[in-house]
């Protein structure tokens, strides 16, 4: 086999040397070595990183339009329709000159091949035959600044710093489409009502339709829809139920895909007392029917706290009819709380029930799980009890972390609106952990990530969806995530699960919370203007600050003090919750909602970040995307040093992750998507406690469940790192 | 053919192997149907191979599809007779009816990618290719033959060697991010096959190892020779797959690696040197029977969720 020469550079990025490698070695091949063990049992995580170089030299490199100047490279760009002029316009070219010098200055290299694989498959931009990358990493940071900050010199120069540091990181969609000029939208996620109506159920898929198209993933509630054999103008057995509604939903999603880029996504809800839950769980089945089997549709279930109790006494619990409910208390079932109406709905004879037991509908419930990894779930009454804000909330995202209210849409004979409901959107971005500690101002980090998000939701109009566009106008709906919490645990050497780490997390989140909530009480004030409704949140009266200018909050263990210190990151105290609650209630905050824990994927690999904050699913990930093919992705800061606070999350346990989860949840408005794992030698009924924990610890949502099972022995792969246990 | 009538029913409390048990239990976990992977989100990906390309994936496939009709009518149940415990009658019957999955499956993938036209083609070509109808003329065979032993040594190297020729081709595809849904079908095959080849391969060697030193010796060199002779055929066919794209050098290294995975199954020493077994490592890494990937929403069903175990909750459980 031929030899070739490549330079090697180190962590930072810097030539060091020259290596032969087999010019045989595809960058693919470079990178799978990361999965197997080297000579001597050794981790080959360089390999990794000559993956990163070789991609560069034969692909990358080669299929870049070369300009001589930025100023021929803007002129091209924006006369052949690649750049938004309009987003150009807004500064002088000077201004851009600099702020481009600043982003070369900070010398990025991807630090995984994935990293930079994910960045030009995905994110940068090509021309239009798709062949040649016209952006390099810096570029995209500078469009994705000039964009947000709309003319604010001071603003896109924060942005710059803070993206390119790693320290915050805009949603897929935002980061993907700013200042191009054929671009989707800036917002990826949307929640849409369904009402036990033919006009919205049509125009849920009507709208499932649009907003697919233009690249978001869409979560639908079912709840309201009236079930199986439910009476249609009181000629009774007449209604189909919700699940011909999900195959409707579904081959909608897969229509509908963003320029062939990616299928659509799409979730439905549907509440755990709905008559048809059974049916709607048995889609997942491996061996239903293809008539009912549903493939690509996520799904979630809304668990009130009546279904828990009636489980704990094992007793039998009552469906409602949404039809009767619905005739009986005016409003659909899923803005009533089944707890609280539960006894009054089980003696009501206008209402139709049937019963099923309790327990068996948890159990259902996780043997799903082991075969699909759905439902979701989501606790009702935990998300209520928490929500500062007026109304009612019953139904999450696809990722299970927006939980806003919402209120119905009505419809006139010809389908156009009588009144348009408030329906959700919400953008994300996620700030890394690591990052922000180290830059030390999570202060500015944390206004910085505000003001983008905030101007995302200010850009964001969707026409096709009144409700989403009028939604979003009221409410100014963000959500600030936080990612690579395993990642910086494991590089100051703590265990994922301990008492330190959860330590760390609570204070983290309460650091963080406070800042959010100043930057946006600050734009309130700026824009004299709050979200809508807020005189009736528990910010305007002053109910939510109680927790915090209440009690101490600060770290109890000497390592998270010590990490706090060092970083030299400052605490709030009570003082400053007490000025800023009463400036809130002075003046208000933009947004009616402000934090959200995605699951993050694609970002923290292009971050360089464990996900979200979760423990690792594996040392060396294994990827696989569509447009991607198998990708192994090595947890980043990996070493012999850190390699035992690397335990995966089937090693950490549900329980743990449930309590850090906790920690954090505690000071998040919204939700975060937590995925539990557990080892195949798991039974059911280890899923269904790990649920109880999860209700018991205030946790809000439980995203999916993940199953791993190793392979039989005497049938592995010599040598193959994620096989180890 | 000997047959020997077991009239005892079948107790499973009671487990003279308790590698049946293990297996079985990680066979119905494994249990999958071809309409769990969407399949048709490949279609895109499949337009946009070359023609050669796609000509070349389904005679590949069809190839595939060929083995598993082998192996599920013929093969699997050639073993049955010989079967040391009713468990292990248990578990081929569960072999035998996954080998008809998988070859059901392959039509699922042609179905939902290729037209009619190209479909006849391809089968048609599979009754003529010289070297896949040797293949299976040396397979079925063996099958038909009257040593058990060598029965199972056949049905090893059929699972464990002369599969992998084929199962290169969708490993390469996904690693070039092509056919990623159809890859994943493939893998759930690749872990059903890869507990099968071992599983054959170990009650072989159970057999063996009680066998006098000459019959050994037999079985040993028969072994070899039947692998030589299903290797030289191998080779041919591969090349004539493969040549088109430049491959066969680098399928013949997958080759051998399975070559003495195969023999590594039977309790025997590798064959083909470590040099020669260069397995390019995007399809080694693929290969990973365990259930460690991670998949997003956007991407299809992946492949390594399972049939769980159901257990009930205690009321313990719900104390809160």
């Amino acid at each position: 086999m031929a030899n070739q020469l490549v330079e090697v550079a180190d962590d930072q990025g810097n030539l060091t040397g020259k290596q032969t490698i087999e010019s045989a070695m595809s960058y693919q091949d470079l990178n799978a070595m990361i999965n197997l063990w080297g000579p001597n049992q050794k981790l080959q995580l360089e390999k990794d990183k000559l993956a990163v170089r070789k991609y560069f030299l034969d692909h990358v490199n080669q299929n870049t339009v070369f300009f001589h100047s930025l100023e021929e490279r803007l002129d091209y760009l924006v006369e052949n329709e690649y750049y938004e002029k309009e987003v150009l316009d807004q500064y002088s070219f000077s201004f851009i000159e600099q702020l481009e010098k600043l982003a070369y200055s900070k010398k990025f290299r991807f630090e995984a091949f994935m990293g930079a694989y994910k960045f030009y498959t995905g994110y940068a931009l090509k021309t239009f035959d798709g062949t040649r990358y016209l952006e390099r990493f810096e570029d995209r940071v500078v469009m994705v600044a000039l964009t947000l900050a709309a003319g604010d010199e001071s603003m896109a120069t924060n942005l710059v710093e803070e993206i390119i540091s790693g320290r915050f990181q805009p949603a897929t969609p935002t980061f993907l489409n700013c200042g191009k000029k054929q671009r989707g939208e800036f917002v990826s996620c949307f929640l849409l009502r369904i009402e036990d109506n033919m006009e919205s159920i049509a125009r849920g898929i009507n709208s499932a339709l649009q907003l697919s198209k233009r690249g978001g993933g869409v979560a639908l509630s079912l709840s309201n829809v009236r079930e199986y054999g439910a009476p249609i103008k009181k000629i009774e057995g007449q209604s189909s139920g919700i699940i011909p509604v999900m195959k409707l939903l579904e081959d909608s999603f897969s229509y509908a895909n963003q320029l062939g880029a990616r299928q659509g996504a799409g979730a439905v809800y549907l509440n755990a007392h709905h008559p048809d839950i059974m049916r709607f769980l048995d889609t997942k089945r491996e061996n239903a029917d293809e008539k009912i089997r549903i493939k690509t549709l996520s799904i979630g279930v809304v668990v009130p706290d009546i279904t828990l109790e009636l489980a704990k006494n094992g007793e039998d619990m009552y469906l409602f009819s949404p039809y009767d409910v619905e005739k009986v208390y005016g409003v659909p079932f899923g803005d009533i709380s089944v707890t609280e109406k539960y006894s009054e709905m089980v003696d009501d004879p206008r209402i139709r029930k049937s019963k099923i037991k309790a327990r068996e509908l948890f159990e259902r419930i996780a043997e799903l799980q082991f075969e699909s990894g759905y439902p979701y779930v989501m606790y009702e009454d935990t998300v209520n009890a928490a929500n500062p804000i007026q109304g009612r909330i019953n139904m999450s995202n696809l990722c299970s972390e927006i939980l806003q209210v919402n209120t119905p849409t009505t419809y006139n004979a010809d389908l156009s609106y009588d009144d348009i409901g408030k329906d959700i959107s919400c953008n994300l971005g996620s700030m890394n952990i690591a990052m922000a500690m180290d830059g030390g101002d999570i202060a500015l980090t944390v206004e910085t990530s505000i003001r983008a998000l905030t101007a995302v939701s200010d850009m964001s109009n969707i026409e096709s969806v009144r409700s989403i566009s009028d939604g979003n106008h009221k409410s100014h709906a963000i959500g600030l995530g936080q990612m690579n919490l395993h990642g910086y645990l494991a590089r100051e050497k703590v265990h994922y699960g301990s008492e330190e780490s959860i330590d760390f997390t609570n204070i983290y989140f309460y650091t963080v919370v406070y800042h959010a909530i100043k930057a946006s009480n600050q734009i309130a004030i700026e824009r004299k203007s709050y979200f809508h409704n807020f005189e009736n949140s528990k910010y305007a009266s002053g109910e939510f600050f109680d927790k915090y200018t209440d009690q101490v909050w600060a770290p109890t263990t000497e390592k998270a003090k010590e990490l706090f210190a060092k970083a030299s990151v400052a605490i709030p105290t009570q003082e400053d919750w007490k000025a800023l609650k009463a400036s809130v209630m002075k003046h208000g905050i933009y947004n009616q909602n402000l934090q959200a824990v995605p699951p993050t994927g694609s970002i923290s690999y292009i971050n360089n970040s464990t996900s979200s904050i979760h423990p690792i699913a594996s040392r060396v990930e294994v990827r696989k995307e569509g447009k991607l093919g198998r990708v192994y992705y090595p947890a980043p800061f990996l070493s012999e040093e850190t390699w035992e606070y690397y335990e995966d999350a089937y090693e950490v346990g549900p329980d743990k992750i449930i309590d850090v989860y906790a920690a954090a949840t505690q000071h998040v408005d919204q939700g975060l998507s937590l995925t539990l794992f557990f080892k195949d030698t798991a039974t059911t009924r280890d899923v269904n406690r790990a649920q109880i924990y999860a209700w018991k610890k205030g946790i809000k949502t439980i995203y999916y469940i993940r199953i791993r099972q190793a392979a039989l022995e005497g049938t592995e792969v010599e040598n193959c790192v994620s096989c180890m246990l | 053919m000997a047959t020997k009538l077991i009239t005892r029913p079948i107790n499973w409390n009671k487990i003279e192997d308790s590698v049946d048990l293990d297996v079985w239990n990680r066979l119905t976990q494994n249990f999958w149907m071809p309409e769990k992977v969407p399949i048709s989100n490949d279609v895109q990906s499949w337009e946009n191979l070359r023609p050669h390309e796609q000509k070349l994936t389904m005679h590949v496939f069809t190839g595939l599809t060929m083995l598993d009709t082998i192996q599920g009518t013929v093969g699997s149940m050639s073993l049955m007779p010989d079967a040391r415990t009713p468990h292990e009658e248990a578990v081929i019957t569960n072999i035998a009816f996954m080998e008809s999955v998988h070859a059901k499956s392959y039509s699922s993938v042609f179905s939902t990618l290729c037209s009619t036209n190209d479909i006849d083609e391809a089968f048609r070509w599979s009754e003529d290719n010289p070297y896949l109808q040797k293949k299976a003329e040396i397979i079925l065979g063996y099958y038909r033959g009257d040593d058990p032993l060598k029965r199972k040594v056949a049905s090893t190297l059929l699972e464990s060697f002369l599969f992998y020729s084929g199962f290169y081709l969708p490993m390469y595809w996904s690693s070039r991010a092509k056919l990623t849904n159809t890859a994943d079908l493939i893998r759930l095959i690749i872990r059903d096959e890869a507990i099968h080849g071992y599983y054959i391969g170990y009650k072989f060697q159970l057999g063996y190892n009680e066998s006098s030193t000459s019959r050994q010796e037999e079985l040993k060199s028969y072994t070899y020779d039947l692998l030589l002779e299903l290797y030289e055929n191998e080779v041919k066919y591969t090349a004539d797959l493969y040549d088109e794209i430049g491959l066969t050098h680098d399928v013949k290294q997958f080759l051998h690696y399975n070559g003495n995975k195969a023999l590594m199954n039977l309790g025997f020493d590798p064959l083909f040197p470590k040099d020669d077994c260069q397995v390019s490592p995007a399809i080694l890494s693929a290969l990973s029977p365990a259930s460690d990937e991670n998949h997003d929403f956007f991407s299809g069903s992946g492949s390594s969720y399972v049939i769980g175990k159901h257990e009930a909750t205690t009321d313990d459980d719900w104390n809160f």
